[in-house]
């Protein structure tokens, strides 16, 4: 296949905004990151889980257990795939490669939207995996607005994007986070995830308060909320997803609720895996929260 | 280039070597210094990705202990950055870099050992396949046995090892004493696969190893049988070899049989 054909054509007229119009993913409820360590136990107890997250990557392999559970996993729950890998700020050029086996999964899986996180991952053919930080200027939206149409084009579907935590800021930024998001999201049409662990670390990070970036964010573009803990070292906070979610950000998820309204939600842990148990009880909090927040009688009435 | 282009390339550079270009492009926070903040991309670098050696060889990394393990890892990370979007591949060059950088070169007994826990683990997410059973081979007419063929099972995969790493992960395996690292004689010549979704290896021997490895080759059951022939007693090659055969079936190892063009 000829790579270059399909490389972002970067005329006036090709960069012109081309909002994808996919319709707004559901709501699913109150979900829960799938993490191997609890194969067994979700497939031998059915838990009371609204929908599953899975990690792209994981299941992007020939063959094998992963697969064939995540098979399982898929007939009896809603599932969303979220990457670490799409690495759609980057300025090195596409990976095809991977997108098409993000495609491929998409394919078996079917899942209810595909997310992934504003950030690039590496250049020059190197991959740093890590989930790096961008300058917030008008080259960067330019860039990433292109590329979020390609990704969208190539998938056949809008994307979802999430806001990462971040430990830097750039000196030539020339807008906040919130407003590259919302430009982001108004100019391509992705849907936001809004992780709101990560809003909390990246504001006690850079010093400005939390609730300005949520209310910086519109209130209509959000389609589902991340909830996680992190590693608190004094000076600043580090994004490590391996705690239980902290009494501040579930404040926020108050405030969260409040804005965007019922949002499909989930709790992520990435390391320190807890028994499912400890995860499922975070789970009931998400729910009996948006529950007092925004009851479902009053919703429906 | 562009500035943003530019810009990811000297953060990536102050990630991958101890350039501080990019300091001059960050800000320090209410609290902390830009260098500190940086510091946290340049740990989790190296953290992460001698993590995902660790999660892929935790029986050398029981075999090195911990201290040893992550330096090795560091150094593997250094010679060998990571050019694949998935973490899963990472390690797969290890054995490779263990077998060629001292002081780890000088201990074969580790690339072995790397070399097994990679080949398990290629075989525990390799491509599914069709299963040969026994029953398909009921079918098969006698006459025809001579020209059968075999394919492999995707996951099936033939490992030659120097040394008596395989002695040393079993023993790791269960938590055992490993036995003193040895150069063998001759090669222990290992046969990994995926028998359902479980990888499993054992040992063949010499025998056994050539059948297999010109049977995925192509030759046929007639032709194995006047190989193995040569091996041993001729009056009993082909009893051997339908041995050999059948234990490969039982454990799931063949994907394919199919008769070659008789002659008339």
């Amino acid at each position: 296949m000829n790579v270059a054909s399909r490389l972002p054509d970067t005329s006036a007229a090709a960069l012109a905004d081309r909002p994808a119009k996919s319709a707004r993913p559901p709501f699913l409820g109150f979900g829960l990151g799938l993490r191997h360590q609890h194969y067994d136990e979700i497939l031998n107890g059915n838990p009371p889980i609204d929908w599953f997250e899975v990690i792209s990557e994981n299941y992007m392999l020939p063959g094998g257990q992963p697969l064939r559970t995540l098979d399982r996993i898929c007939e009896r729950y809603p599932v969303v795939m979220h990457g670490v890998s799409l690495s759609i700020a980057s300025t090195a050029p596409p990976n095809f490669e991977y997108l098409q086996g993000l495609k491929d999964l998409a394919r078996r899986v079917e899942p209810k939207w595909i997310s992934d996180h504003l950030c690039w991952t590496g250049v020059h053919g190197k991959n740093l995996h890590d989930l790096l930080p961008i300058p917030y200027t008008r080259e960067a939206l330019d860039h990433v607005v292109s590329r979020v149409q390609l990704v969208q084009d190539f998938l056949g579907r809008a994307v979802v994007l999430e806001n990462v935590s971040t430990y830097i800021q750039f000196n030539n930024s020339e807008m906040t986070e919130w407003e590259f998001l919302s430009e982001l999201s108004r100019r391509s049409g992705c849907w936001l995830l809004f992780d709101i662990n990560n809003v909390y670390v990246s504001a006690f990070n850079h010093g400005y308060d939390p609730l300005t970036f949520l209310n910086g964010i519109p209130a209509d573009r959000v389609v589902q909320f991340h909830m996680a803990g992190h590693s608190h070292m004094g000076t600043h906070i580090i994004d490590t997803h391996d705690h239980p979610v902290c009494e501040d950000v579930w404040d926020l998820y108050v405030a969260a609720l409040k804005r965007f309204g019922r949002v499909s939600t989930m709790i992520e842990r990435d390391d320190n895996i807890p028994p499912l148990d400890e995860l499922l009880a975070e789970v009931v909090r998400t729910r009996e929260i948006a529950e007092k927040v925004l009851p479902t009688s009053k919703q429906a009435g | 280039m562009s500035d943003f282009a530019r810009q990811q390339a000297e953060f990536q550079r102050g990630i991958l070597s101890d350039d501080d270009t990019v300091l001059a492009e960050i800000l320090d926070s209410p609290r902390e210094k830009r260098d500190a903040l940086f510091g946290v991309y340049r740990y989790a670098y190296g953290s992460r990705l001698v993590e995902a050696v660790r999660n892929d060889h935790e029986l050398l990394h029981l075999y090195l202990g911990d201290e040893m393990f992550d330096e090795m890892g560091h150094a593997y990370v250094k010679a060998y950055p990571s050019e694949h979007p998935n973490l899963r591949w990472f390690s797969k060059s290890l054995p490779d870099f263990l077998r060629s950088n001292a002081p780890y070169s000088d201990h074969p007994v580790l690339s072995d050992l790397a070399a097994l826990e990679k080949a398990l683990n290629d075989a525990f997410d390799a491509a599914e396949g069709a299963v040969v059973e026994l029953t398909d081979m009921a079918g098969i007419a006698p006459e025809a046995w001579s020209d059968l063929k075999f394919r492999a099972h995707s996951s099936a995969f033939r490992l030659d090892l120097a040394t008596n790493a395989a002695a040393i992960w079993l023993a790791l395996k269960n938590d055992e004493t490993p036995p003193e690292a040895t150069v063998l004689d001759e090669p222990a010549r290992l046969l990994i696969w995926r028998q359902d979704v479980t990888p499993m290896f054992r040992e063949l021997s010499a025998e056994e190893a050539m059948m297999w490895d010109e049977a995925v080759n192509g030759i046929s059951f007639g032709v194995l049988c006047e190989m193995l022939a040569t091996y041993d007693d001729p009056d009993g090659a082909a009893g051997r070899g339908a041995g050999y055969l059948h234990g490969w079936i039982t454990a799931g190892l063949l994907t394919g049989v199919s008769v070659g063009v008789i002659d008339s």
